[in-house]
């Protein structure tokens, strides 16, 4: 990649990048009025690829919008309904419930406020979603209904959200955050309950383990600054509780709204074109993944956004552009240009058409099935950075996944090539030819810990909490726990965005996880104890966590590319590991020197006696259950 | 051969080959493609400027006996629906859409057999000299061919004939692919690569400017795409006769080749096909943004990735009752639509001449 900048304002903000340094208001600045649009979906592209590589996410979702009676009037809204309206509905779950198909994955609820709806009710259609569509993840209720309901039904924001997450609500919208400053509240949108109120209640639900989606809406009269105000919000945030998913930019749809456009100076005075422009839409984008660096995942909503423009943007930042939605009103009665519904296969074609893999994802972006040809996987952790981070792709795509899923898209004969957990290879030994490259400990990882309240002995019969990223160190856990010290223990699978372990008498941590808490410390556990030296310990021998293969259809040719690309860059990387591994390590508290010296802990070729490793823990390779 | 060695390569001024060609459209990421085609687009125009035209797109007659099955406009001789207007009607409409500041007529028509040369002759006579403030942009190859076959002159005696009577400049329409192979199957009766060529050839040698266009987004494959951008690049060597590249997609809606090509070309895609026209074509002063058929959302973003030019404001296709409030309407529009993509709009002629600057009225 090349970094050719026109406009050299940008430069210092890309080196600010390039060493994994925050973006300040006024870098904000600077990019909003930046004329190099290029430059710009250059630099956000860059970002986008360390963190989802060329996936984009997409789900088979359903929107269902349970009624559009609401007594709240917010101005840039066409969709609600005064109650006995001749367009006004209520739904009943029942009607809800028809409209779900069970291919669906994730079901989205948002709705009208009414006036004289039962707090039941609202419980029903999660509980009645969830018993019938399990496969279904319910994703319900903006912080707007969450605070309603807490006021009307009198009950604190933590006790609505843990009713809610009683009957099967498992992630919540990130609609009704509109632009976080008070001038623009106080004008469009009075009624609604601003920063403090929208940001109160996604933390409490990151808290009880409900992950979020945050929004903003732009183009209509907020500033440039205000949008920055808004995100900058959102990422201290997100440093407080880490539970969004993503980031949706919203762009405002006028058609028959109250607001009239004409006095934002973000679109420098539009008056005419009351849309926002594709170049707005393009920058909002792009400035959004650059100033948010700790949520994963930006989303291109191509419901507002029309199709091509959201297939420009996953250029431009963006590694999610929501799904097949089903039903959409709201979006719809302002205007929007899109067709009512995609069909997968569109949403597939629209990635593919912006050279990306399409990822068909679950409400917590699990990789489910990935779409396409020439697919590596990354295990998505610092210990693999030095074989992606000097890669000259030729013509492969990387798609990050946990070790875990990389041996599920496996399987399912969706890759190509990856760094495999050793498990997973052991497993499709058959289909799998190794490459001589893996991550293996000389003594011991620092990534790979068990957290435990007791020592070994005393954790016979206790449950220990299992990282859901983990295919082989949960097996080494229990050659461990059974081989080497006698103990029987029951394993239980963590969910995804869950931390809180209070529940558990050991936990079982893995990758960047690991590493930061190793360093910090897990809260409420006393011991740790490194899995790798534990291992070293008693086998006097390396472990091996994951190695390098590909397809055995793969054809020769372009075996001996792929080995040769991985080589390479992993030679350009060991020369300066501190440096290449350091804005990773820098995000979970490792300095430069403790980077360098953890990668430098690892043997990445796969020599003599790491093969013989693989085969004394082959052998001891015991069965285990783990609860799920 | 890499990105980073073509990448030197267009930034020192030298001309890439087919395979890098070839190499940009299928191995280069869409960014890297952009800023490749900046280099060529700001030197050949360091100004952040975007040129538009008020031009008006009707037509003379929608008969023609060409058959192309991604045409949903013409009819055939006696089918119902067909229209040809006479000289006296076309002028009139002319007048109207000049009395609304409108600067170019770009005039086509189907190749309808029962018109004499003279019809077109008289044609552009009258035009010149009772509509003088508008400029004629008429006539595509098709046509020329067919002028040439009603009346039994050569091509070179009827572009001749035409120049004489006043006109001076030809859109580039009926290219499609300059591919024999895909031409066959899309627009067999039209001529080969080498009758557009050769038209074109010799309306350059006369002096003509004219554009040249391509449409992309059916039958054709990579290899095809760039062998049209290196047999217009080679013509326009020999004579410099090109004003402007104009590339844009197939829209398969109500033609037989629907069934064939069921959907659209991606905005990925043409924006990789303008930055690529503008990276391969570097002895082209222009490479024109379809808004109108790649929509406004794209068209603007099309001028960030190496186009300077965003077509004319196709007053005729937007004529309704009240035709001044929307052609006032569509050239407020196209004004917004370039500044909001942070250039500054410049109205000009079919010739490339500056007529109006837009300077932006910064908010306060």
């Amino acid at each position: 990649m090349t970094h050719n900048y026109r406009d050299e304002n940008l430069l210092p903000i890309f080196q600010k990048l390039q060493h994994g340094e925050r973006l300040s208001l006024e870098d904000g600045l600077v990019l909003f009025k930046t004329n190099d649009l290029i430059a710009l979906g250059k630099m956000a592209n860059y970002v986008q690829q360390q963190k989802s590589g060329d996936a984009v996410y997409f789900v088979l979702n359903q929107k269902i919008e349970h009624t559009n009676v609401c007594v709240l009037s917010c101005k840039f809204c066409d969709f609600a309904k005064k109650k006995g309206e001749p367009d006004a509905y209520e739904m009943t779950t029942e009607n809800i419930l028809a409209h779900i198909t069970p291919e669906i994955r994730e079901v989205h609820i948002t709705g009208g406020m009414p006036p004289d709806w039962e707090w039941e009710r609202y419980l029903d259609i999660v509980r009645g979603i969830h018993e019938k569509f399990p496969e279904a993840d319910v994703k319900a209720y903006t912080a707007v209904e969450i605070d309603f309901f807490h006021k009307k039904f009198k009950m604190p924001i933590e006790e609505v959200l843990k009713q809610l997450q009683s009957v099967g609500l498992k992630t919540m919208p990130g609609g009704g955050a509109e632009i976080f400053t008070e001038r623009v509240r106080k004008l469009l949108f009075p009624q609604k309950i601003g920063a403090r109120g929208y940001l109160e209640v996604h933390k409490t639900a990151h808290r009880l383990g409900i992950p979020t989606n945050c929004t903003m809406l732009y183009g209509h009269i907020e500033t440039f600054e205000e949008r920055l105000i808004h995100l900058i919000k959102l990422r201290e945030a997100q440093d407080e509780t880490g539970g969004f998913l993503s980031f949706i930019p919203l762009a405002f749809q006028p058609g028959d709204t109250g607001i009239s456009v004409g006095d934002g100076s973000a679109s420098g005075g539009k008056s005419h074109s009351q849309f926002t422009s594709a170049i707005d839409d393009l920058k909002t984008i792009a400035v959004s993944r650059l100033m948010i660096d700790n949520i994963p995942h930006i989303k291109a909503y191509w419901v507002m956004l029309t199709e091509e423009v959201a297939s420009v943007a996953l250029n431009f930042g963006a590694d999610d552009i929501d799904g097949t939605v089903g039903r959409e009103h709201i979006a719809h009665d302002a205007g929007a240009v899109s067709p009512m519904k995609l069909a997968k296969n569109q949403i597939i074609k629209i990635i593919k058409d912006a050279g990306k893999i399409p990822v068909e994802r679950d409400a917590f972006y699990n990789p489910l099935n990935a779409f396409g040809e020439n697919i590596i996987g990354k295990i998505p952790f610092l210990n693999s950075v030095s074989f992606y981070h000097n890669l000259e792709k030729k013509g492969f795509k990387i798609l990050p996944v946990s070790p875990r899923r990389m041996g599920m898209l496996s399987k399912q004969g969706q890759l190509d090539a990856g760094l495999f957990s050793l498990m997973d290879y052991f497993e499709q030994e058959e289909q799998l030819e190794l490459l001589d490259l893996c991550i293996a400990t000389r003594d011991q990882v620092k990534s790979v810990m068990l957290f435990s309240k007791e020592g070994w002995a005393g954790l016979n019969g206790k449950k220990i909490g299992i990282t859901d990223e983990t295919a082989t160190s949960v097996q080494l856990l229990s050659v461990l726990l059974e081989n080497k010290y006698r103990v029987q223990a029951v394993p239980e699978r963590l969910h995804p965005g869950v931390n809180d372990y209070s529940m558990f008498d050991a936990v079982l941590l893995i990758g960047d996880e690991a590493l930061k808490h190793n360093k910090r410390g897990l809260n409420g556990f006393e011991l740790a104890f490194d899995l790798a030296k534990e291992w070293y310990d008693w086998q006097k021998l390396p472990f091996v966590f994951a190695v390098w293969a590909c397809r055995k259809a793969l054809s020769g040719e372009r075996r001996e590319e792929l080995k040769e690309m991985i080589s390479d860059s992993l030679e350009k990387s060991e020369i300066d590991l501190g440096g290449i591994g350091y804005p990773y390590g820098k995000s979970f508290g490792l300095t430069k020197e403790e980077t360098k010296e953890y990668l430098e802990g690892f043997n990445y070729r796969l020599g003599e006696r790491e093969l013989e490793a693989m085969n004394v823990f082959k052998s001891l390779i015991v069965k285990i259950n783990v609860i799920v | 051969m890499n990105q980073l060695s073509i990448y030197e390569k267009v930034n020192a001024g030298n001309r890439i080959t087919r395979e890098e060609g070839l190499m940009l459209l299928q191995k280069i990421e869409l960014l890297d493609l952009g800023e490749i085609a900046n280099v060529i687009r700001f030197r050949k125009n360091p100004k952040r400027e975007v040129t538009f035209v008020i031009d008006t797109n009707p037509n003379y007659t929608n008969v023609c006996n060409i058959d192309c099955i991604f045409c949903a406009f013409y009819r055939h001789p006696g089918e119902e629906g067909e229209y040809t207007y006479t000289v006296n009607e076309m002028i009139q409409n002319f007048k109207n859409t000049a009395s609304n500041g409108v600067t170019t007529v770009l005039l086509q028509g189907g190749v309808n057999p029962a018109l004499p040369f003279d019809y077109y002759l008289e044609l552009v006579e009258r035009t010149r000299k009772e509509v003088p403030e508008v400029h004629p942009h008429f006539f595509s190859t098709s046509e020329i061919e067919g002028m040439a076959k009603v009346s039994g002159l050569t091509i070179k005696e009827v572009l001749q004939k035409l120049w004489n009577a006043g006109l001076r400049t030809i859109p580039g329409g009926g290219a499609e692919i300059l591919s024999d192979r895909v031409k066959k199957k899309i627009s067999h009766l039209k001529g080969t690569s080498a009758d557009w060529l050769n038209v074109m050839r010799e309306a350059h040698k006369i002096g003509y400017k004219t554009t040249a266009t391509m449409m992309y987004g059916h039958l054709e494959t990579d290899e095809d795409i760039i062998e049209h951008l290196e047999v217009v690049r080679q013509l326009q060597d020999e004579y410099h006769g090109f004003t402007a590249f104009i590339p844009w997609s197939f829209k398969p809606g109500n033609t037989p080749l629907h069934k064939i090509i069921p959907t659209y070309a991606s905005s990925t895609r043409y924006l990789q096909i303008i930055a690529l026209s503008r990276i391969y074509l570097d002895n082209f002063d222009h490479i024109q943004a379809s808004w109108f058929s790649e929509g406004k959302k794209i068209g603007q973003v099309a001028i960030h990735f190496g186009a300077d030019d965003f077509g004319g404001t196709l007053y005729e296709e937007n004529v309704h009752a009240e035709a001044d409030f929307v052609n006032k309407t569509t050239i407020d529009e196209v004004i917004h639509l370039i500044q909001d993509s942070g250039f500054t709009p410049v109205q000009r002629t079919t010739l490339y001449k500056t007529l109006k600057v837009y300077e932006k009225i910064q908010a306060a």
